[in-house]
């Protein structure tokens, strides 16, 4: 990975690194790669993936409405608000 | 420098310290991040009514690390808690001991807590993942963060895991309540394993700490056998690269549109994104989810993320292996007695120890620079071998 | 050089349920701005996903009805992006296990029977609605239809034309609309439809460059949009005036035109991955079979029954377009109603109620059981046509029983002769004026003395025999 691909990289996460950032962060992934190349010495191609630890199956609830949270609360913290929306800078088309 | 980065001067009941990953509707949550600093929930986590209803108060909400990812909360946007010669203390243990809280309760996913406690001579409990409810919590690392206990005493972290423990519909990862229930009834730890590779790593002090604790159980009438294991060790790359995900996907909701810190500087929706992002973040915080984003790539995502699923259900058959011969694993819980200066790789490097456990949501004690990993559901027999350690303490 | 077009399709259907998909904010289109959103569906931290039983019930309906295979373990993952409708920066979508794969959809075409693949079908959360707003030159963010249940219907490249691809599209409604899926009503925008499309030399068993085209909302300009586009792709093949790359582009239905979209991110940027808090659902053969013992007749089958029971072939495909006209006109031949008369009631009162409430049909809010009962009450005498559609519009607005509504409002035709003949003697005794204009052969005034006398009696009397009652008593003067 070079330096142009971690601004790519960069770029799809919406944060921006210095370029002294930058040369850290390449540091940080080669080492966190070659931590991650040690694991190729488990043989896993007949291992099934984990993605939880625990094997719980159809955790499901009913088809209920609830209102519990008001417009005016939801919106107490918006940077900026109008009418009852959020408001961003206009997006073009 | 605070312990507290709201505390509550007015404690009804025994007072319990919230980490401030656990979102209270009456006091802010920040996680540590200057992204969220102010945020008020509209809600009480899950442990919060709990807590309240079994007759305890709220102490207040302790400053940690942005998003807990570092060693002992020294990333954390209110500033960094240190001792007078400059090392890093917990907020965590000092709410208990400085503020004299009766507990704290930690959002534990790299293993903060389990520092904390290990260096401070408190008694911690990571829970066995998914017996205490994860709703209202800041969520970093969904598939294996927990919220622990810690206390002065094992007799304190049980009493309090005893009241958060429980199913909760609300969320969709709680185990039913028989198998919560199960742990109470799990058969006492006589015969612990201590795997030798990792006792190599350890500073002089540190090394004496451990040892000290390890004959502190042997006094205690606990058979201990020093093993060497090659695979454990592997749950440090794996766990990071789940973990960096996860955290890079949860924590992509902080964008400055909704809620929290926004930019002064933006002309458009991209710029806000971006600025807010990057002047709200930690460094540290930036790099693991970018390393999160990464694993998740095209190219990567088979042979690096794929591949520490798989390792996770490596590690949790091995440890099955190991708990037929053995009631618990000991590990050291951190390489140091004392951290001044940390780096982007510090956390990483100290997650060899604390990994292995959270990877497989397996129960810990912490204390006394150990860590004792119990099969899923000895949380309390864990606690009661801690127990016995304390000697008169704990009576 | 002639051509072929390659298209396929990927449809976007909102379904019928009361809760959104993971959290209990209602999912019903046409609240306010933010007043079905809840911390979860505005991307605040804390709320964990809890996954709606109705909507899994409901994709695996859509499953069955496109002749698919349902994934007996279906799961969960998150796809990761950028944009201010999207409150957590993800989507929860199914990209490992979708709910339904490897399905079909018969159409009709030209050149007779065509039967277009199913790819796959997932579940997945709607995004929210931006509003653009001119006035302060920002847009604003509204979350209601965040985390609403869809699902996405991906079809092979199995189609041709725009004229199959309405084909499609029509037969994916009716089909998902006659099942409880869906309403899919287009300019809700609760139907949805993404083009990708190709153009190769006839013949030619390689896939052109291929584009994707968002933005159509309406069948026209889903027809214009592939007729422009084959068109340009043909074109720039032709004369090579144009590159063609593979990208996604905005219909513009005003202008005619599509526009290159310039999305920075492509499909590889999405960083999908399992998602850990929703645990697999898994369909053993309990659940697969009882969801599948409620799945309709397919509409044209339906159909075919009404014929055979002896309605009109427009009125049984009428009848057919909606389901819940078929559920209600069912229930009230199942509670003893001539089919032709329910029919009748539906498509004139009911219907006539249903415009003026702005109810759509699968709206009607009369059951069968009811309706039945009503018609029996008018047939039988015991309210008269006139009041049976007061009776009705009660009905419509209360749910009241009609012939409780009928008692309590003074309905009730039945044994009031002779109440009526006292009101055709009391209006002709006190309109001299009408009865020596009647005499003098001015017929409209017996008129006048009808329209009296049904409003003394409320209604309550068969205009028919009133009518005769009336001429009687005016003969006898």
């Amino acid at each position: 990975m070079d330096a142009c691909q971690m601004q790519r990289l960069e770029q799809l996460n919406r944060v921006a690194l210095t370029e002294e950032e930058r040369e850290k962060a390449l540091a940080f992934f080669a080492s966190r790669f070659a931590d991650m190349e040690k694991c190729n010495a488990v043989d896993t191609e007949n291992t099934e993936r984990m993605v939880h630890i625990f094997a719980l199956e159809n955790v499901l609830r009913a088809d209920e409405k609830k209102k519990i949270f008001s417009r005016e609360d939801l919106l107490k913290g918006a940077p900026e608000q109008t009418d009852g929306y959020w408001q961003v800078p206009r997006l073009l088309e | 420098m605070a312990v507290f980065t709201v505390k509550n001067e007015n404690v009804q009941g025994k007072a319990v310290a919230l980490d401030d990953l656990i979102l209270t509707k009456d006091y802010p949550t920040a996680a540590g991040s200057k992204m969220l600093e102010g945020f008020m929930s509209l809600f009480d986590a899950e442990v919060v009514p709990r807590l309240q209803n079994a007759g305890y108060g709220i102490a207040g909400k302790v400053n940690v690390g942005e998003f807990s990812l570092d060693v002992l909360g020294e990333t954390s946007h209110f500033g960094a808690n240190r001792d007078q010669n400059g090392n890093l203390v917990s907020a965590l243990s000092e709410s208990i001991k400085t503020e004299n809280a009766f507990a704290c309760l930690c959002t534990d996913s790299n293993g903060t807590p389990r520092r904390a406690a290990a260096l401070s001579g408190l008694c911690y409990i990571k829970p066995t993942y998914a017996t205490v409810s994860r709703y209202g919590l800041v969520a970093c690392v969904c598939s294996g963060e927990t919220v622990g206990v810690m206390a002065k005493t094992a007799d304190g972290c049980a009493e309090i895991l005893s009241v958060i423990a429980g199913h909760d519909d609300k969320d969709g990862t709680s185990l039913p309540q028989n198998m919560i229930d199960s742990a109470k009834n799990a058969d006492p730890i006589c015969k612990v394993a201590v795997i030798s590779s990792f006792m190599n790593g350890l500073s002089a002090d540190m090394s004496e700490k451990v040892n000290a604790s390890l004959a502190s159980l042997r006094a205690n009438g606990i058979e201990i056998e020093e093993i060497d294991d090659s695979v454990l060790p592997l749950a440090q790359p794996a766990w990071n690269t789940l973990s960096a995900a996860e955290l890079c996907n949860n924590i992509s909701r902080f964008d400055g549109v909704k809620y929290g810190y926004r930019t002064a500087n933006y002309k458009n929706i991209e710029e806000l994104y971006t600025n807010s992002r990057t002047e709200a973040f930690g460094l540290l915080t930036k790099m693991q989810l970018l390393y999160g984003s990464e694993v998740l790539s095209t190219e990567n995502y088979m042979p690096v993320y794929d591949k520490a699923l798989r390792m996770r259900r490596v590690l949790c058959a091995h440890f099955s292996e190991l708990f037929a011969s053995y009631d618990a694993i000991v590990l050291p819980a951190c390489s140091q007695t004392a951290y001044v200066e940390t780096d982007t790789d510090t956390a990483y490097n100290e997650s060899l120890y604390t990994a292995p456990a959270s990877i497989c949501g397996l129960p810990v004690a912490a204390f006394g620079g150990i860590q004792i990993i119990g099969k899923a559901f000895s949380d309390y027999a864990l606690l009661s071998l801690v127990k016995k350690t304390e000697g008169g303490a704990a009576q | 050089m002639k051509f072929e077009t390659v298209i396929g399709l990927e449809v976007h259907v909102e379904m019928s349920a009361n809760s959104k998909i993971f959290c209990s904010c209602g999912a019903k289109y046409g609240a306010e701005q933010n007043e079905c959103v809840c911390p979860a569906c505005c991307g605040m931290p804390g709320m964990l996903p809890v996954m709606n039983r109705r909507v899994v019930e409901l994709g695996m309906t859509a499953g069955m009805m496109l002749n698919c295979r349902i994934n007996r373990t279906t799961t969960f993952d998150k796809k990761s992006y950028y944009y201010p409708d999207l409150p957590a920066s993800y989507q929860t979508t199914q990209w490992f296990a979708p709910i339904a794969v490897d399905g079909k959809v018969k159409i009709e075409t030209d050149n007779g029977e065509k039967f277009i693949g199913i790819k796959q079908i997932h579940m997945e959360e709607d995004a929210g609605k931006l509003v653009h707003d001119d006035w302060t030159d920002t847009t604003l963010v509204d979350f209601n239809r965040t985390s609403v249940p869809l699902i996405e219907i991906v079809s092979r490249p199995d189609l041709s034309s725009a004229k199959e691809v309405i084909a499609y599209l029509e037969r994916l409604r009716a089909l998902l609309r006659f099942a409880g899926v869906s309403d899919c009503r287009w300019e809700m925008g609760t139907m949805r439809c993404d083009v990708n499309l190709s153009v190769r030399p006839e013949g030619s068993t390689e896939l052109g460059v291929r584009t994707e085209m968002k933005n159509m909302n309406s069948l026209s300009a889903i027809e214009k949009a592939i007729e422009y586009e084959a068109a340009r792709h043909i074109d720039a093949i032709v004369s090579g005036t144009e590159e063609l790359v593979q990208e996604t582009r905005r219909w513009d239905d005003i202008k005619g035109k599509s526009y290159s979209m310039r999305s920075k991110e492509t499909a590889g940027d999405y960083r999908y991955f399992p998602d850990p808090t929703l645990m697999p659902i898994v369909i053993d053969d309990a659940w697969y079979d009882a969801v599948q013992a409620t799945l309709p007749l397919l509409p044209e089958d339906k159909a075919a029954l009404y014929m055979e029971a002896g309605l009109e072939e427009k009125t049984a495909w009428q009848l057919v377009a909606s389901r819940r006209l078929c559920d209600v006109l069912d229930a009230a031949v199942e509670a003893g109603c001539p089919i032709k008369d329910a029919a009748n009631w539906i498509f004139s009162d009911c219907m006539k109620l249903c415009n003026r409430e702005k109810l759509t049909a699968d709206e009607l809010p009369v059951n069968g059981q009811d309706l039945a009962k009503l018609i029996a009450l008018v047939k039988n005498g015991t309210v008269t046509r006139p009041n049976a559609a007061r009776v009705l519009a009660a009905m419509f607005k209360d749910g009241v029983q009609p012939e409780t509504f009928a008692a309590e409002n003074g309905l009730l035709a039945g044994g009031n002769d002779d109440r009526v003949d006292a009101v055709v003697k009391q209006v002709v005794d006190e309109n001299p004026k009408a009865v020596a204009d009647f005499k003098a052969g001015k017929e409209k005034a017996a008129m006048a003395l009808f329209g009296q006398a049904m409003k003394l009696l409320n209604k309550n009397c068969d205009p028919q025999q009133l009518k005769e009652k009336i001429f009687a008593e005016l003969a006898k003067r």
